[in-house]
C-alpha cells in the first residue's frame, strides 16, 4: 500500500501519516499544485500550468507519469497519463528566442503549430513577417503579450530570448550575525537560474530577504513594487539593514515622495494613477535601465500593472507572494507575464522548521442577543454583513478577549471604521486606518514593536507588509466578506517567529447563524487547507470563564 | 425388480440373436448409402448430393457448423440439403465466412472449367515460371506458402460444401462460379476478365476467321473451333510469346495496364473490323488479333486466357496464403492487470452511479426510442462523464438488463429488477457480467450521435444501434489479443489487418468494421477487459468457456485484484472526509447522504456542508447518532468544527416547523381549550393544542363552527387578517358572467353574396340534371357510364373545343356525384377542370369518373 491516491479528476491524494510521503511529496511536488494540507491527506492538482511549470523546471513527461504511477496505491487512470503527456508535450513545441539577424523571433519544432496559431486572429498582429517555414518574427514589443495569448491558445512558449543585464549597481548580502534560511537560498537560486518566476512563501518566512538575496544576484539597478507606502517603508528599511545598500541609493516613488534611485520602490498605487486617461507615472519603467523588477505580493497585482509588465519582458522578473490563489483568477497571466513557479514550500513544513511561529487559530462564535437577531433580520441585504460584524456583543467578546491576554502584544483587525473607532475607545488603544498619516503610522508601530504599546486597533491598511514580529496575538473583529487570502495575510501578521517561540493566537470573532458565520467558513477555507485548524469556541463560555484554557 | 432385469436380458439376447435381419434392414432402408459406398470406390459423385452423401457423419456436421444457416428448417434428406447448399443467400454468406487465402482459392476456381484437377488450381495460385520472357513469376518464398497452404484451402471449400469432387475433378458449386465468375457487372477480385468464347460470343463467324488469320492461325470450318484454336494460342506460352515478340511498341503498354485489372480499357471505336495490314494503333493491332477483344462500342477488353498468360498463369497478383502477423507490443502483465483491474472497479462503479442516478427519476423514453441529447447530456453531468462516455455506459447497462423503460404511460427508464440483484452481488462479480454482456451485445455506443442515411441522429438506447457485426469484431479482437504471450498489446493496424484476412468483407462493411474495432479497443480498456491494451487475464475465460463458468472463472481470478472495501475513512478539519478505497456499501450509503461527493476514483473525498448535514437530518438521523457514527468510522478524532457544524445544524433542524391544519382555534382562557381536548364530542374534530392558547382542528372552519355551537359554545369566525367576521347569510354572486347572445327564430337573413353563389350553385346542378346529351342518344338516367379509354378520349378532345361535360365522379370518401365540368388540362391521370357544380377548378382522378357524356348544346 502506497501512500498516493490518483483521482480520475487529476486530484492528487497524498495521505501524510504514511511512511513513504515524505519521498513522494519530493516527487510530485515539482509539477502538482498542493491545494490544500489538512492534518492526514493533501491533496494536490494536476492542471496545465502546473505541469508547465514543471517543464519550464526541466521535468519531462515520463518523469511525471513515472512519479505517479510508483507511489500511485491503485492503477493511475490510463487517461489521466495520457492528458499528462499530452499537455507537457505542448510546452516548448513554441519557443521565443533572439535571432541575430531578425530579433526577437518564434520558432517552433512542429510545423502545424505554427500553423494553427498562426491563424489565430490573437496572434496575428502581435507577429511580422514569415522567416521560414518554422520561424516567424515577433515585434519585440510584443513580447508579453504573445506569451500572454499563447498560453490562452494552449500552446505556452518557452521564452529563451534572454534578458538584458541592466544598468550594474553593486548589492551585496551583509550578512552579519545572520544568514539566508536554507528555503530562502533555495528559492533565490530556483528563481536566478529559471530567470524570472514566482517564488511562494508563507507570510512571515522572510519574502523580502529573497528580494535581497535576487538583488544581490543580480547586482543591478532594481525596481520593487509593493502594495502601499508603509510596506515600501519596511522593504527599505529591511534592505538597509540586510545589504550593502545604503539609505541613499533607495529610493521611494509613491504619492508622497517621488525619488528614482538605483533601487526604488513604487507602489501599486502610483503607478496605477489615471490622470486624464493616462498613467502619468509609466516613465518609472523606462527611467532608468532596471536589471531587475520585483513584484510584492503577486496575487494582488492590479490588472494595469500586467499590462506593463507585458512590456517589460526582457527584464528579469521576481514575484513573491503567499498563494498563488487570486480571488479574479488571473493564475494565468501571472505565469505568462511574470513567469512560472520557482520555489514553493507548504506553510506547515517552513513552521516545522521553527521559521515561522506555530499559531493558534480559534473562532469565537458569539450569540446574538435578541434585539440584535430581530435587527439582523430587518437589516437590508447590503447592510447586513457590516451590522452583524459591528454588533455591540462582539465588541463585548473582543474587549473580553484583549483583557484575557493582557501583557501580550495584541493587534486588533477590523473592516469597519467607526466599529474600530469605537474599539479603540473601550481598549483606550491607538487606531491606525486609512486617513492616519504615513509619519503618524510608523510612530505607532514603532512604539508597538518597542512594546510600548500592547494593544493596536488596525484596519486593513495593515493586512500587507507591516512588519509586527512581536505581535502575538491577532483578533479579527471583521473582514472584507469572505476574502480568503486576507485571512491568510492577516494570521501572516502575527506568525513572525516569537523571541521567546511561543504560539501566536489568532482569534475571528464571528456572529453566530448570520452571514458573518458563512463568510468567516469561506474565509478560513484557505487556511483550513493549508493545515491550520481552527478550533471554536463559545464567547459565551469565554465570558463567564467557563472555558480556562482560552 | 427381477422381473426388469429379465427384460433387459431378453431385449439383449434378441438383439444378439438375430444379427443378420438387423443389418438387413438398413441396408433395406438406406439404398442412398449402399450406392454411397460403391459409389466412393468405383466412380466419382456426379452432383454434390451424391458427394454429400459419400462424406462421413463428422464432416457432415463440420459443413452444419459452418453453415448454420442449412439447419433451418432442418433439411428432410441430403439432396434438399445439397439444394439448400446450392441457393444464392446461402452460397454468399458461406464465402463470406472464409478467409482471404480460401476466398482467393475459390475465386482462382472459378475461372477455371469445371472440374479442375488440383494441379491446374495450383498453378493458378502459384503461377509458372514465364516463358520467353512474358510474365513474372512469384516470389518462390510465397509460392512455397500457396503450395502449402492450398490443401487446407480447399479441404475449408469441401467442408463448406463449396466445392465437390475427386482431387482431380474438383467442381465449384454453380451458384458460387456464378458469384465469383467475372463479368462485366460483378468483376472478379483478380482482375481477369472475360474468356475467349464467353467474350467473341456476339461476334460474326467471318470476323472470328479474320482475327484468326491475323493471329496466324489456320482457317477452321466454325465459329467454335475458331475459339478454340485463339484461346489455344493463347494458353501455349511458347506461341504466345512469338506473338507478343512481334507487337509494336505500345502494345506492351495497352496490356501491362490491363493485365491486373480492371481488364476493360475504352478506346473510341472497339467494333471497328480492323485487319492486321491496317492496324495503325497498338490497341488496333491487338484487336485485329484478338488480344484484345470488343466489349461495348468504346470498350474493350483483355480475354482470360491472354491474361493468364501474361501474368504467367497466375489468378491472383498477390495471393494472401499466411495471416498477416500481429506484432506483440510488451508489457508486464502485472501492469496490465493492475490496470484493467482498476478500471474494472470504476466500469462497476459507474455503472452503479448511474442506475443510482436513474433510480429516482429517470429520462423520457423519446417517442422513436431512446433518450433525449439533453437527457444524454443531463446524465453525463451527473456522473461527470463526456458524453461518448455516458454513451457507453447507458448502452452496457441496458445490455445488461440493468435498465430498461417502464412501460407507463409516461414511459421513462428505470433500473430494472434484475438492477437490485446485481447491486448485492461483489463487485468482481458485478464486473463479470457487464463484460459478458458487453461481449455479446449487438448495440454499438458508438454510432451514438451519428446520423443514419436518413439524416437521424441516433440516439443513445435508441433503435438503429444494433451492429450484428459488433459482437464479432469484439471476440476476433479480443482472440488475436489473447493468442498473444501474456501481457502483450498490439498495434490497431496489426488487428485490423489480421481481421481482414480472416474474413474480407466489402467495402461499406469494412468501414464499419473498421470503426467498430476502434470502438472495441476503446471499450475494452475503458470497461477493463485490456489494460495498456494487452488482454488482462480476468477477461481471458469470457472468451473461452462456456457463458456461466467463463463468468465465474472470471471473476475469481478478478477479486484478487480489487480493492479490499474500507470500514472507515479520514476526517479533517477543513471539513472534509477521505475515503482511501473503496468503501463497504452502508458506510458509503450513509456517507453519501451526510456529505457531499467532491472527488471520484480509487479515494472519495467527501465534503460535509451545513447542506449535506441538513440532508442527513432531513433523513431522520439525530446529531448524537450523526456523531456516534462519525466516531465510529473514522480512524482519527472527530475534528472539532466537524462537530459544531453537526451540532448547529441540529439546534437550527427543526426548530421552525410545518404542518397542515384545515381550521385553528384560538382562545385566550386555555382553560376553555383543555375542556374541548378533553370533550368526547369533540373527538371527531381532530384537534391539536399547538399553544396554551391555539388548537388546530383537521375539519373545515364552518364545520367547525357548526358543531362548536352544538356543544353550546359561541364561537366566532376570523378573517384571513385576524377580524371577527360578521356573520349573516351570504349573499351568493357567480364569477363575472357575460350576458347570453340572442337566439333569432329562424335563420338569418342572407346577404347578396351568399344569394348570388347560391343561385349559380342551385343552376349548375340543375344543368347537370337536365342537360340534354348528344350521345348516345338515350342516356341511362343518373350517372352516365363509359369505358376508361372512352373517358379519357371525351375528356382530352373537351381540352380542345373548350365544351362543358357532364360526369359521374366517386370522391375519396366514395360518394357518387354528378357534376358539370370544363376541362382545362389532361396530365398524370387528372383533369383540371372548371367545375360549374362547385364553381371553381378542381382537379379530378380519371379513374375516379364513372362516366363521362358530352353535354348537348345549350338549350338556351
Amino acid at each position: 500500500m502506497s501512500c498516493l491516491i490518483v483521482q480520475s479528476d487529476k486530484t492528487l491524494l497524498l495521505e501524510v501519516d504514511h511512511e513513504l510521503a515524505d519521498a513522494c511529496r519530493r516527487a510530485i511536488a515539482p509539477f502538482a499544485e498542493l491545494e490544500r494540507a489538512p492534518e492526514h491527506i493533501h491533496t494536490y492538482r494536476l492542471t496545465p500550468l502546473g505541469l508547465w511549470n514543471a517543464r519550464a523546471a526541466g521535468h519531462d513527461a515520463e518523469q511525471v507519469v513515472d512519479a505517479l504511477v510508483e507511489y500511485s496505491r491503485y492503477p493511475v487512470p490510463h487517461a489521466l497519463l495520457v492528458d499528462v503527456a499530452e499537455t507537457m508535450d505542448r510546452y516548448g513545441r513554441l519557443r521565443l528566442s533572439k535571432d541575430p539577424a531578425h530579433g526577437l523571433v518564434l520558432t517552433t519544432t512542429d510545423r502545424p503549430v505554427l500553423e494553427e496559431i498562426l491563424r489565430s486572429k490573437r496572434v496575428q498582429p502581435l507577429v511580422g513577417a514569415r522567416i521560414d517555414q518554422d520561424t516567424v518574427a515577433v515585434h519585440p514589443s510584443e513580447r508579453g503579450q504573445i506569451k500572454q495569448v499563447l498560453l490562452k491558445l494552449g500552446w505556452p512558449a518557452e521564452d529563451f530570448a534572454g534578458y538584458v543585464d541592466g544598468e550594474a549597481h553593486p548589492i551585496a548580502l551583509a550578512e552579519d550575525g545572520w544568514a539566508l534560511r536554507p528555503y530562502q537560498k533555495q528559492a533565490v537560486e530556483g528563481f536566478w537560474h529559471g530567470g524570472s518566476g514566482v517564488v511562494v512563501l508563507p507570510c512571515g518566512a522572510g519574502k523580502t530577504l529573497v528580494g535581497a538575496g535576487a538583488m544581490a544576484e543580480a547586482k543591478a539597478t532594481t525596481l520593487i513594487l509593493v502594495t502601499n507606502t508603509v510596506s515600501a517603508r519596511q522593504w527599505k528599511h529591511e534592505l538597509v539593514k540586510r545589504t550593502s545598500l545604503t539609505e541613499e541609493e533607495i529610493g521611494e516613488y509613491s504619492g508622497t515622495r517621488k525619488e528614482i534611485r538605483p533601487v526604488t520602490i513604487a507602489t501599486y498605487q502610483v503607478l496605477t494613477t489615471r490622470r486624464k486617461g493616462v498613467y502619468p507615472h509609466l516613465e518609472l519603467f523606462d527611467s532608468r535601465d532596471w536589471g531587475l523588477i520585483v513584484y510584492d505580493e503577486v496575487h494582488l497585482l492590479p490588472a494595469p500593472v500586467f499590462k506593463f509588465t507585458a512590456d517589460l519582458q526582457a527584464r528579469r522578473r521576481l514575484g513573491l507572494t503567499a498563494t498563488l490563489v487570486r480571488e479574479d483568477g488571473r493564475e494565468s497571466d501571472v505565469f505568462s507575464l511574470i513567469g512560472p513557479k520557482r520555489f514553493d514550500a507548504p506553510w506547515k513544513e517552513i513552521e516545522a522548521q521553527g521559521y515561522i511561529a506555530p499559531a493558534d487559530c480559534v473562532e469565537v462564535r458569539v450569540n446574538l442577543t435578541d434585539a440584535e437577531r430581530l435587527a439582523y433580520a430587518t437589516a437590508e441585504t447590503e447592510e447586513k454583513y457590516r451590522y452583524c460584524a459591528t454588533t455591540d456583543t462582539k465588541r463585548r467578546v473582543t474587549e473580553a478577549l484583549v483583557a484575557k491576554h493582557a501583557g501580550e502584544q495584541t493587534l486588533v483587525i477590523g473592516q469597519y471604521i467607526d466599529q474600530l473607532d469605537e474599539l479603540g475607545e473601550h481598549l483606550n488603544a491607538p487606531v491606525i486606518k486609512g486617513e492616519t498619516p504615513n509619519s503618524q503610522r510608523e510612530k505607532l508601530f514603532e512604539a508597538f514593536r518597542q512594546g510600548e504599546l500592547s494593544v493596536l486597533v488596525v484596519s486593513k491598511v495593515a493586512n500587507f507588509s507591516i512588519d509586527l514580529p512581536e505581535a502575538t496575538v491577532a483578533i479579527q473583529v471583521s473582514g472584507t466578506f469572505g476574502s480568503r487570502q486576507e485571512e491568510a495575510q492577516r494570521l501572516g501578521r502575527v506568525l513572525r517567529p516569537k523571541a521567546d517561540g511561543h504560539e501566536a493566537r489568532f482569534y475571528s470573532v464571528v456572529a453566530r447563524d448570520t452571514i458573518d458565520q458563512d463568510f468567516a467558513a469561506h474565509r478560513q477555507r484557505f487556511l483550513a487547507e493549508q493545515g491550520y485548524a481552527y478550533r471554536i469556541v463559545d464567547a459565551d463560555d469565554l465570558l463567564t470563564g467557563a472555558d480556562e484554557d482560552i | 425388480m427381477k422381473h426388469a432385469s429379465r427384460a433387459e436380458t431378453e431385449a439383449e439376447t434378441a438383439f444378439s440373436a438375430y444379427p443378420g435381419p438387423v443389418l438387413r434392414v438398413r441396408g433395406r432402408t438406406g439404398p442412398n448409402v449402399g450406392r454411397m459406398t460403391t459409389g466412393g470406390s468405383s466412380g466419382a459423385p456426379r452432383t454434390l448430393a451424391e458427394d454429400l452423401r459419400a462424406r462421413d457423419d463428422d464432416a457432415l456436421a463440420a459443413l452444419l457448423r459452418a453453415r448454420p444457416d442449412l439447419l433451418a428448417p432442418v433439411p428432410t434428406d441430403l439432396t434438399q440439403l445439397a439444394t439448400r447448399a446450392a441457393t444464392r443467400t446461402s452460397v454468399l454468406r458461406a464465402l463470406d465466412h472464409l478467409d482471404a487465402f480460401t476466398q482467393q482459392a475459390a475465386e482462382a476456381l472459378a475461372v477455371t472449367a469445371d472440374g479442375c484437377p488440383y494441379d491446374t488450381l495450383r498453378e493458378l495460385m502459384t503461377g509458372r515460371s514465364p516463358v520467353a520472357g512474358v510474365g513474372e513469376a512469384l516470389d518462390p518464398d510465397v509460392a512455397a506458402a500457396v503450395a502449402g497452404a492450398l490443401p487446407r484451402a480447399v479441404a475449408a471449400l469441401r467442408e463448406h460444401g463449396l466445392i465437390w469432387g475427386e482431387e482431380d475433378r474438383l467442381r465449384l458449386v454453380r451458384t458460387a462460379r456464378d458469384v465469383l465468375a467475372p463479368s462485366a457487372a460483378t468483376p472478379s477480385p483478380t482482375g481477369l476478365g472475360p474468356s475467349v468464347a464467353e467474350a467473341t460470343a456476339g461476334m460474326s463467324p467471318a470476323r472470328l476467321q479474320e482475327v484468326l488469320a491475323d493471329a496466324g492461325l489456320a482457317a477452321t470450318h466454325d465459329p467454335s473451333s475458331a475459339i478454340t484454336a485463339l484461346a489455344g494460342l493463347f494458353a501455349d506460352p511458347e506461341r504466345f510469346g512469338a506473338l507478343l515478340a512481334e507487337a509494336p511498341e505500345g502494345a506492351r503498354a495497352v496490356l501491362d495496364r490491363l493485365v491486373w485489372g480492371p481488364p476493360y480499357g475504352e478506346v473510341r471505336d472497339a467494333t471497328a473490323a480492323v485487319r492486321a495490314a491496317g492496324a495503325g494503333t497498338p490497341v488496333q493491332w491487338l484487336l485485329a488479333r484478338g488480344l484484345l477483344l470488343p466489349a461495348g462500342q468504346h470498350n474493350v477488353v483483355l480475354p482470360r486466357e491472354a491474361a493468364l498468360a501474361l501474368r504467367a498463369g497466375r489468378a491472383h497478383r498477390t495471393p494472401q496464403p499466411v495471416p498477416p502477423a500481429v506484432a506483440p507490443v510488451q508489457r508486464t502483465a502485472k501492469t496490465v492487470d493492475a490496470t484493467a483491474a482498476g478500471q474494472a472497479f470504476t466500469a462497476v462503479r459507474t455503472v452503479t452511479d448511474l442506475l443510482k442516478e436513474w433510480q429516482t427519476g429517470g429520462p423520457a423514453v423519446l417517442r422513436a426510442g431512446g433518450i433525449s441529447v439533453r437527457d444524454l447530456r443531463r446524465t453525463a453531468a451527473a456522473l461527470d462523464l463526456t458524453e461518448p462516455q455516458t454513451a457507453f455506459w447507458l448502452e452496457l447497462a441496458y445490455a445488461a438488463g440493468l435498465v430498461a423503460t417502464d412501460g407507463e404511460v409516461d414511459e421513462a427508464y428505470a433500473p430494472t429488477p434484475a438492477a437490485d440483484e446485481w447491486l448485492l452481488l461483489p463487485a468482481e462479480r458485478q464486473w463479470a457480467a457487464l463484460a459478458a454482456a458487453w461481449l455479446a451485445a449487438t448495440r454499438t455506443a458508438g454510432l451514438v450521435g451519428t446520423r443514419d442515411p436518413k439524416g437521424r441522429a441516433l440516439a443513445a438506447l435508441g433503435p438503429d444501434l444494433d451492429r450484428s457485426l459488433a459482437p464479432r469484431v469484439r471476440r476476433g479482437a479480443l482472440r488475436l489479443l489473447a493468442a498473444l504471450p501474456l501481457g502483450a498489446a498490439a498495434g490497431r493496424g496489426d488487428l485490423l489487418a489480421r481481421l481482414r484476412w480472416d474474413r474480407p468483407l466489402r467495402a461499406a462493411a469494412d468501414a464499419l468494421r473498421e470503426d467498430l474495432l476502434g470502438w472495441t479497443l476503446e471499450d475494452a480498456e475503458t470497461l477493463g477487459v485490456t489494460g495498456r491494451g494487452a488482454l488482462a487475464a480476468h477477461a481471458r475465460p469470457l472468451l473461452d468457456s462456456a457463458e456461466g463458468l467463463g463468468q465465474d472463472r472470471a471473476a475469481a481470478l478478478l477479486s484478487p485484484l480489487l480493492p479490499e472495501p474500507l470500514d472507515h475513512v479520514l476526517l479533517q478539519a477543513d471539513l472534509t472526509a477521505v475515503a482511501p478505497g473503496p468503501l463497504v456499501a452502508a458506510l458509503a450509503e450513509t456517507l453519501g447522504v451526510l456529505a457531499d461527493i467532491e472527488s471520484k476514483g480509487g479515494a472519495t473525498v467527501y465534503r460535509f456542508t451545513p447542506d449535506s448535514v441538513r440532508r442527513a437530518l432531513d433523513a431522520g438521523r439525530t446529531a448524537a447518532e450523526l456523531q456516534a457514527f462519525l466516531t465510529k468510522h473514522s480512524r482519527t478524532p472527530v475534528p472539532q468544527p466537524l462537530s459544531y457544524l453537526i451540532d448547529d445544524m441540529a439546534r437550527r433542524h427543526g426548530t421552525l416547523r410545518v404542518g397542515a391544519a384545515a381550521a385553528y382555534l384560538r382562545c385566550d382562557d386555555d382553560a376553555l381549550l383543555t375542556e374541548l381536548l378533553a370533550d368526547r364530542r369533540a373527538s371527531g374534530l381532530g384537534l391539536r393544542r399547538l399553544a396554551p392558547t391555539v388548537l388546530a382542528a383537521q375539519t373545515d372552519p364552518s364545520t367547525l363552527l357548526e358543531r362548536l355551537r352544538a356543544m353550546g359554545l359561541a364561537p366566532a369566525a376570523e378573517s384571513a387578517d385576524g377580524d371577527v367576521l360578521i356573520t349573516r347569510p351570504d349573499a351568493r354572486r357567480t364569477p363575472p358572467r357575460t350576458p347570453p347572445v340572442p337566439v333569432p327564430d329562424g335563420p338569418p337573413v342572407p346577404d347578396a353574396a351568399l344569394l348570388g353563389l347560391a343561385v349559380k350553385a342551385i343552376r349548375a346542378g340543375d344543368r347537370a340534371a337536365t342537360a340534354v346529351h348528344r350521345t348516345p342518344s338515350d342516356p341511362p338516367p343518373g350517372l352516365p357510364r363509359t369505358p376508361a379509354a372512352d373517358t379519357l378520349a371525351t375528356v382530352q378532345s373537351a381540352v380542345l373545343t373548350g365544351e362543358s361535360l357532364w360526369i359521374g365522379y366517386v370522391n375519396a370518401e366514395g360518394n357518387a356525384t354528378q357534376r358539370v365540368i370544363a376541362p382545362v388540362r389532361v396530365e398524370g391521370g387528372y383533369v383540371t377542370a372548371y367545375d360549374h357544380t362547385a364553381d371553381e377548378v378542381r382537379t379530378f382522378a380519371i379513374h375516379r369518373i364513372t362516366g363521362v357524356a358530352e353535354l348537348a348544346e345549350d338549350p338556351s
